[in-house]
């Protein structure tokens, strides 16, 4: 018994001494939660997304990306292209790196020569590979000259400028000229940044943030209802979202999101090489009833792998709508009549191939009931990410699931399209061929004018939408789940980090001032 | 002793190299290039190829083999292919983190088990017997993916006293190691129980008490200690199980320690680094099987190794 009291005791002293405890929030500082660990943060050969949006926030590049994919000035004030082949690029005055070094043309060009050169293998070389020589007449210009004209140029240039001489073993910290410097990094663990007072654009409200690295899904959402966590982007179980949205501490923002879901076909199969069957298999998919049912309606539906953000989207596409009598007619006329009608041999059989990611399972299955229902039998391998990956690349599918991530260019059609563009020179998977998509994307490519470029990918996506060789599916919207102190964050659809930077941190009249734990 | 000592250091070799072996070519029959991951799809294939041959992709697979076993006496196992760091010198990173949670696990499934199991024993048939019995069995039903949240969710969420996740010493270590700990727990408390119970039964016991003994000095000086070979047994074979677990409890809790490092290793074919951390895994289990062994014959004195 009195083991019993003394414990309660000890348990409302805890209970007291955890109440009394102060949230990040209420010290000034954010708290990021990260799905999992950068493997690198230099910008010269990071290529995991975590790497990369910590070097959003503490690393700046000639240019950046504004909402709808276009190039705006970031450490370059301005620029010109005298001719196809050249671009000028003018840095503002008085730029300075983390560490108080000012930052001039001869970094920039140390950056991008780090990167050309074979011997560092930056897997960022491809990327550049159409610069010829970098000039630097004075501190404060670079000029770029290209061997051949390439328009996706400029969107090339959001690249993290470092230092000259930063070596790549033992560039630790991070030094970058970006609104926040890594005080500290450890793997597996967590990032520490503070404002970087010298920073062009001015220092950030919010002095003090750090990035954890939370793999787990359900724990992430645990630390954002306690409050140890206080920002996580697009790292929340849509099934508990309305749970988050409760009245209390949490906000939830959404915006529209940047990565295409789509249906990938293989053209070599001889079913799915006609159009028809293509089309029939579409117009058999009811993607509204499974964004409402999977999705909880965060999900827009889209009719080209190309965002609707993007500056080059051609929002006049018709929509493909659910319409299992017309597909029926389709399969028919393209020599797949049903052989039984209500019985159970099948018009055709099909084998879909996607991820163990248990959101594109349970579309699968939907995808399976929806076209059995038209007499499509479907059978679903959910593979292992690697070996599902790499069967997608040698063309080894029927039908597989796939999301675009990040598609910064629209040249992503030459990349995914062009007739010589198969794996491993591109990711032209299913082996599409059309003359006309090949003399566009070729032509795009090389076109200075953005006007004339909108055109071309605009005759592209209604060549796409005619032939089907892939079946966009939808873009899944942004979900931030953030402290309602926080503000200033503007959502883009490239779930970039960079917003962080104009943040801050408000009064809210619904929150006790300090304490309130739930 | 001695020469017992050398004989199983020999035997382990056996076991090692079956199981790096093991490892090597399972880890190298998974689909999935190591190099594409690295450098994307839109790498040149000039690139690529470059690439592998410098890691040494391009080479014959027993030739890279043979290379691996080469360089594990030198303590050479490689380089990471992700992050282009010695491999040793990455799991050497981890070991701590590991280390820590195991140890601290394992002290918090004895500190439960002994008590529990001895209180079990003696009141046998009595409800703290049933209480326990059913705590046990409650414990080892519940899988670590699905105790670990709940404790967060209570501890952390409910009454705020413990961080959800997060490496440290102090507070960040309780979870984790309560998580790990609690299926090790259950099963020694269940093991206590039942050798004690035999024991408590010989006459040495009896003969104690009849000579004067307190019934629980004789449990506590005599019984207990013959009871506690089988249990120290099993603790030995169950840090194997801590560490497979720890791939998991790690996870949920973003410890940095080896079982993360193997999980981020297997999604990134990291041949060297994965094959790297299996191997200190099963030397670790093994050793562990050795100390306790050796323990044993401490516990038992009629054990005599030669």
């Amino acid at each position: 018994m009195l083991l019993l009291r003394h414990g309660r005791i000890l348990l409302l002293l805890l209970l007291v001494s955890a109440c009394a405890q102060k949230l990040p929030v209420d010290e000034g500082r954010l708290v990021i939660a990260l799905p999992g660990a950068p493997v690198n943060v230099d910008p010269r050969v990071a290529t995991d997304a975590y790497g990369e949006q910590i070097l959003q926030m503490t690393h700046a590049s000639l240019v950046r990306r504004n909402a709808a994919g276009e190039p705006v000035p970031d450490l370059a004030e301005r620029w010109e292209s005298p001719d196809p082949l050249t671009c000028v690029f003018h840095l503002r005055p008085g730029l300075r790196f983390h560490d108080g070094r000012p930052l001039t043309s001869d970094d920039v060009r140390y950056t991008f020569s780090w990167i050309l050169d074979p011997a560092n293998r930056s897997p960022h070389r491809a990327l550049y590979r159409h610069i010829e020589a970098i000039g630097t007449p004075d501190p404060r210009t670079v000029v770029i000259r290209l061997s051949e004209p390439f328009a996706p140029f400029l969107s090339t240039m959001v690249r993290g400028i470092v230092p000259a001489g930063s070596p790549a073993r033992g560039y630790a910290p991070p030094v970058g000229a970006g609104p926040y410097k890594v005080d500290d990094l450890s793997p597996d663990g967590e990032a520490v940044l503070s404002a970087f007072d010298a920073y062009y654009g001015g220092p950030p409200a919010i002095r003090a943030v750090t990035v954890k690295f939370v793999p787990d899904s359900n724990v992430r959402f645990l630390e954002l209802k306690m409050g140890s966590v206080n920002f996580v982007l697009n790292g929340v179980d849509p099934d508990l979202l309305p749970a988050a949205s409760l009245p209390g501490r949490l906000a939830v923002e959404e915006g529209a999101g940047g990565n295409v879901t789509y249906l990938g076909f293989n053209l070599r199969d001889r079913a799915l090489s006609d159009a028809r069957v293509r089309r029939a298999i579409a117009l058999a998919i009811d993607r509204e009833a499974i964004v409402r049912s999977i999705w909880k309606g965060r999900a827009d539906l889209v009719e080209s792998i190309l965002p609707p953000g993007s500056w080059a989207h051609d929002a006049s596409l018709p929509p493909i709508r659910f319409d299992p009598a017309r597909s029926r007619r389709l399969l028919d006329e393209a020599g797949f009549p049903d052989p039984d009608g209500d019985g159970p041999l099948p018009r055709l059989r099909l084998t879909y191939k996607t991820s163990q990611n248990e959101v594109r399972r349970r579309v699968a299955t939907v995808v399976q009931e929806q076209l059995r229902q038209l007499g499509i039998s479907v059978e679903i391998q959910s593979l292992e990410w690697g070996t599902f990956f790499s069967d997608v690349k040698k063309g080894n599918f029927q039908i597989y699931s796939l999301t675009w991530v990040g598609i910064a260019d629209p040249d992503i059609f030459h990349h995914a399209f062009h007739s010589r563009s198969a794996p491993p020179d591109g990711a032209n998977r299913g082996g599409y061929s059309d003359a006309e998509v090949d003399r566009l994307t070729e032509a795009a490519r090389r076109e200075p004018s953005r006007s004339i470029r909108r055109e071309k990918y605009r005759r592209v996506q209604r060549i796409l939408a005619r032939d089907l060789p892939v079946f966009p599916l939808w873009a899944g919207r942004n979900l931030l789940v953030r402290d309602r102190r926080l503000s200033g964050f503007v959502l883009t659809p490239d779930e970039s980090y960079a917003p962080v930077r104009a943040m801050r941190i408000v009064p809210d009249p619904s929150t006790p001032a300090s304490g309130g734990r739930r | 002793m001695k020469s017992y000592l050398l004989g199983r250091l020999l035997r382990t070799v056996p076991v090692v190299f079956g199981v790096v072996t093991i490892v090597f070519l399972l880890i190298h029959l998974l689909p999935g290039d190591p190099v594409e991951i690295m450098l994307g799809e839109s790498a040149i294939p000039a690139q690529k190829e470059e690439l592998r041959r410098e890691l040494g992709l391009d080479r014959p697979v027993l030739s890279q083999y043979a290379a691996f076993l080469a360089g594990i006496p030198r303590g050479d196992l490689g380089v990471s292919f992700r992050s282009r760091e010695p491999v040793l010198r990455e799991i050497a990173r981890r070991v701590p983190a590991t280390v820590l949670l195991a140890a601290t696990s394992i002290a918090v499934a004895v500190f439960v088990a002994l008590p529990l199991g001895v209180l079990a024993a003696m009141r046998r048939g009595k409800p703290a017997d049933y209480l326990s019995g059913f705590a046990a069995m409650l414990s080892l039903s519940v899988p670590n993916f699905l105790l670990g949240p709940l404790l967060v969710l209570l501890f952390s969420v409910q009454w705020g006293l413990l961080p959800v996740s997060g490496y440290g010493a102090g507070r960040h270590l309780v979870l984790p190691a309560v998580t790990l700990g609690t299926g090790m727990a259950a099963l020694l408390t269940r093991m206590v129980r039942a050798t004690l119970l035999e024991e408590l039964r010989k006459e040495y016991v009896t003969a104690a008490t009849a000579r004067g003994l307190p019934y629980r000095s004789a449990v506590a000086l005599h019984a207990l200690r013959n009871a506690l070979v089988p249990v120290v047994t099993a603790l030995g074979l169950s840090f194997g199980a801590v560490l497979g677990g720890s791939v998991i409890t790690e996870t949920i809790f973003s410890w940095p320690g080896i079982g993360r490092l193997l999980i981020q290793a297997i999604d990134a074919r990291d041949y060297p680094l994965v094959q790297g951390c299996v191997l200190v895994i099963a030397l670790s289990t093994v050793a562990m099987n050795l100390a306790t062994d050796l323990l044993c014959a401490r516990l038992d004195p009629r054990i005599r190794y030669e």
